[in-house]
């Protein structure tokens, strides 16, 4: 820990007499452990070190960024004096800076020294009853594609010439299952995954039984017909959405016309029932910290609230631009420059069960996988994915479908939600409830 | 970089415990990178990363251990690790390396190192520039350019000692467009296993422009209609059906955990007769092309499905030993932070006979894909779905008006025996390819191509 703060330190110092007129400092060194068990056995092990620094200079406002995993004191010079040099070949803004100490940071619980002290042993063993469960689930649960527990232990530093020194010590855990069901020569996936801080709060159990009962009930899938229908998207393939949107809350892509939320502050952007959170500070939560990116107090920020537009994600530049304070959302690796970004975002959950939400509906598409969200438009907003899942019948979920396609545009999908169920769910940094589209084209045959 | 006494070291104290082969990855990567943006150069960005990946495997099972820090005594200690995670009945011995030569397929003819950073800057301006003054409508540009310089050792207890050297440049232009109310972007991207001869072949200015007329073209489309329709492929479209639809299915280890629709059918008939499909990490200066794979294997030409027949697997060495096979050349990693596993490298559907025009005129209402988007696959169930970047609607056998919008989604084997016509081009794509978390450079190409009955995700 203290290496890292003085080796930040001893940059921050060699850059200022080299050249740079202000200068940022990131080191990050972390471990992980990867077990991943098929068959029950283990398949792969894998034992990481990582660590990297990235600095960021700025020199008559111009910006130069360089990082290195090599910490030799060669390399590291190497890297300042290259930083330096690029800050000569980018052009002039003014509204570049280094944030200075936030006044509060939130104070978070983030190590967990359990995860240390269980044996790798123990880990595989968490990892084969996962198998295990999953297998035991139902006889039709026949191949694992994989069982994996994964853990990782991580230290930051952060000096910049303002007068940040902070550092910041953390470690999480999670598992996760992918597994196939057959019947006949019928084969569907399914699968389940938990993050936790805390390694005692991982149930094994509960993610090999989800993942056997969503690749189980996908069997016998059929094919719908291509019609308008209502459509409930399950919290994990709405938080899928969350993570089109996420760009298009960045104050970077609104400032640049980079989002379909780009002068809509204000504004009507979805159903009155929607409320987005994005909260770096939430206890409890893997993607939380004290700080963001560049040492600013991570933070809760309200995006939607009732329907209207009323907050942005901000790191120091773009704040510096719009005239606001920096939400927080400075995100980065040392293999980058801290752009803005999302924290834990989430809608916010609703007043009914999921089972009354399905109840009003009295034929519609449950959809609990997308494939190809990777492939919507940050900026316009259009989408266009393949959706499998079950189908509603009489307010009750009954046969599975799947090779169906849903398309349409953001805005318009965040307007047409009625009902927002109370089983907010989060996916290691994003969460949702179970959410109902009143009306949307379902593409089959 | 190490000796070969203390590579021989690491590699017999990985084996030490009794596993079957070991192995060490040493990469040495140089990064530089030039961000546009708001019209005017936003990031210099230089890297270095080094680091180094030790794998001990013991039957099926594989140990891994990586690390940045290259001192012997710490790549010692990270094997002694890894070598407890793998422990067998072999009885331990001294390894002996040979040198090996890796032979090159690619020449790397303008070196990224030699070319100032003030040339590489004017190339994204040029670009920036050439977009910006085509259109008012153009409302943000943002230009990237890339150069990696990637160095690397291999040497396993096979006694197998590699280096090479992999070069690859790339270069990428985004449009934003508005019109009204609705915004639209476009999207052009170049690369290769190349040096900054690529700007030789197209220039900065007409990446910019191909981005521009997407955007505007967007800005004038309809929503993509919904429902099965007859789909023909541009040659130009680039190849993410063949790679979704059935590149993925035939890499080795999903096949081996009958992870794949494609598992034990090879000699059988899963394709039409006019598809042959070959992966070949040969081709000069492709995208995903390289001279030896990243387990020291050379990269080879692997004709996958034969006039329609499937006729192989792609194979790495852990996937290959098997089946007591040898590898295909096809073990590829992101990193040094990643084991290797089955990978593509370019895959295409090879051309055919017909005249592209032909294909077109053959079709009374139909769907027209002129450049294809990313994609993804449930190799399991074969379901595939692909994004449409510009598409067009086809009328009594002429391309009519453009939409958007537009998903292609099908069954990856069904598609394959339905495809009915097969050019005479072929026109190759980049991208960046994932699979278990590990991002590698790909292309994928096909000829013009149709299909009958495939199913457009747009609206109703």
């Amino acid at each position: 820990m203290t290496d890292n703060l003085s080796l930040a330190r001893e940059l921050v110092a060699k850059g200022l007499n080299t050249g740079a007129e202000q200068i940022e400092v990131y080191v990050t060194k972390g471990q992980e452990l990867t077990v991943k068990v098929a068959n029950g056995q283990v398949e792969t092990l894998k034992n990481a070190e990582e660590q990297g620094v990235g600095i960021r200079v700025f020199v008559a406002n111009r910006l130069g960024y360089a990082y290195s995993s090599d910490l030799s004191s060669t390399a590291l010079e190497t890297a300042l004096t290259k930083a330096i040099f690029n800050a000569k070949k980018t052009a002039e803004d003014s509204f570049n800076i280094l944030p200075r100490l936030s006044d509060v940071y939130p104070e978070l619980d983030l190590y967990d020294p359990e995860i240390a002290k269980v044996s790798v042993e123990e880990k595989i063993k968490m990892a084969l009853l996962m198998e295990d469960s999953a297998r035991g689930y139902d006889p039709r649960v026949k191949i694992i594609e994989s069982c994996t527990y994964q853990d990782v232990h991580y230290q930051i530093a952060i000096v910049n010439s303002k007068g940040i020194e902070k550092t910041n010590e953390g470690s999480y855990c999670g598992m996760y299952a992918f597994v196939v069901a057959e019947e006949g020569s019928e084969a569907q996936t399914g699968f389940d995954l938990q993050f936790e801080l805390k390694i005692k709060d991982l149930n094994p159990v509960k993610i090999g039984k989800e993942a056997a009962n969503k690749a189980v009930r996908s069997l016998g899938a059929k094919h719908v017909e291509t019609q308008k229908a209502t459509v409930v998207l399950d919290p994990y393939v709405a938080t899928n959405f969350l993570g089109v949107l996420a760009s298009a809350f960045s104050a970077e892509n609104v400032q640049k016309g980079k989002s379909f939320f780009a002068g809509k502050m204000n504004t009507i952007v979805c159903s009155p029932l929607v409320e987005i959170i994005d909260d770096g500070a939430l206890v409890g939560k893997v993607v939380s910290s004290p700080f963001d990116g560049e040492g600013v107090a991570m933070q809760r920020t309200i995006l939607v609230k009732e329907g209207i537009l009323t907050g942005l994600l901000h790191n120091s530049y773009t704040a510096n631009k719009g005239g606001t304070a920096s939400t927080g959302n400075a995100i980065r690796s040392y293999k980058g420059t801290p752009e803005v970004g999302a924290t834990n975002l989430y809608i916010e959950a609703g007043q009914v069960s999921k089972e009354v939400l399905l109840s009003e509906v009295r034929q519609g598409f449950y959809i609990t996988e997308v494939m190809g969200m990777h492939t919507a438009n940050p900026i316009s907003g259009d989408f266009s994915v393949g959706a499998s899942g079950l189908l509603i019948e009489n307010g009750k979920l009954t046969k599975a479908f799947r090779g169906a396609a849903i398309a349409g545009n953001l805005i318009g999908l965040l307007k047409q939600v009625d009902c927002v169920a109370d089983d907010l769910t989060f996916f290691i940094g994003s969460g949702s409830p179970t959410i109902r589209i009143a009306n949307m084209t379902i593409s089959g045959s | 970089m190490l000796t070969k006494e203390v590579i021989e070291d690491i590699l017999a104290k990985a084996k030490a415990l009794g596993g079957d082969f070991a192995e060490v990855f040493i990469e040495r990567k140089t990064n530089n990178g030039i961000a546009c943006e708001a019209d005017r150069i936003e990031r210099v960005v230089t890297g270095i990363e080094v680091g180094a990946g030790i794998r001990v495997l013991v039957g099926e099972n594989t140990s891994y251990g990586y690390t940045n820090d290259l001192s012997a005594d710490n790549l010692l200690k990270i094997a002694e690790t890894v070598a407890k995670a793998a422990t067998g009945d072999n009885t331990p011995a001294g390894i002996e390396l040979i040198k090996a030569k890796v032979q090159p397929n690619s020449d790397i003819k303008i070196m990224p190192g030699e070319v100032e950073i003030d040339e590489k800057v004017s190339l994204v301006t040029r670009a920036n520039n050439a977009a910006r003054k085509m259109d008012d409508r153009i409302k943000q540009v943002t230009v990237v350019y890339g150069d990696v310089v990637q160095e690397v050792v291999i040497a396993n207890s096979d006694g197998l000692w590699i280096e090479d050297q992999r070069i690859r440049t790339r270069f990428m232009v985004n449009v934003v467009a508005a019109q009204g109310d609705i915004i639209q972007t476009g999207y052009e991207a170049i690369g290769g296993h190349v040096g900054l001869e690529l700007f030789e072949e197209t220039e900065p200015e007409g990446v910019a422009r191909k981005a521009v007329k997407r955007a505007l073209l967007m800005l004038e489309a309809k929503p993509a209609p919904a429902g099965k329709m007859t789909v023909v492929m541009d040659g130009e479209a680039g190849g993410t059906m063949i790679h979704e639809a059935c590149g993925h299915g035939l890499e080795a280890d999903l096949v081996q955990k009958q992870l794949s629709v494609y598992a034990g059918k090879i000699g059988e008939k899963v394709a039409s007769e006019l598809v042959t499909v070959i992966d070949d990490a040969t081709i000069p200066g492709k995208y995903g092309s390289f001279g030896v794979d990243d387990e020291g294997t050379q990269g080879q030409k692997t004709i996958l499905i034969e006039n329609g027949i499937l006729k192989n697997y792609m194979y790495d060495y852990l996937a290959a030993k098997k089946e007591n096979k040898i590898s295909t050349g096809n073990g590829r990693r992101e990193s040094y932070q990643d084991h290797p596993i089955p990978r593509m490298t370019n895959t295409f559907i090879a051309a055919g006979k017909t005249d592209p025009r032909e294909i077109i005129k053959s079709v009374a209402k139909g769907f027209y894909v002129k450049a294809m988007g990313g994609g993804q696959v449930n190799t399991t169930n074969g379901d595939f779905v692909f994004d449409v970047k510009e598409g067009y609607l086809i009328e009594n056998g002429k391309i009519t008006i453009p939409v958007r919008g537009a998903t292609l989604t099908g069954n990856g084997p069904e598609v394959l025996q339905k495809i009915d016509m097969v050019g005479n081009d072929l026109g190759f794509a980049i991208g960046t390819c994932g699979k278990d978390g590990q991002g590698v450079p790909v292309s994928d190409a096909q000829p013009t191509i149709r299909i009958p009955n495939l199913t457009v995700g747009g609206l109703l």
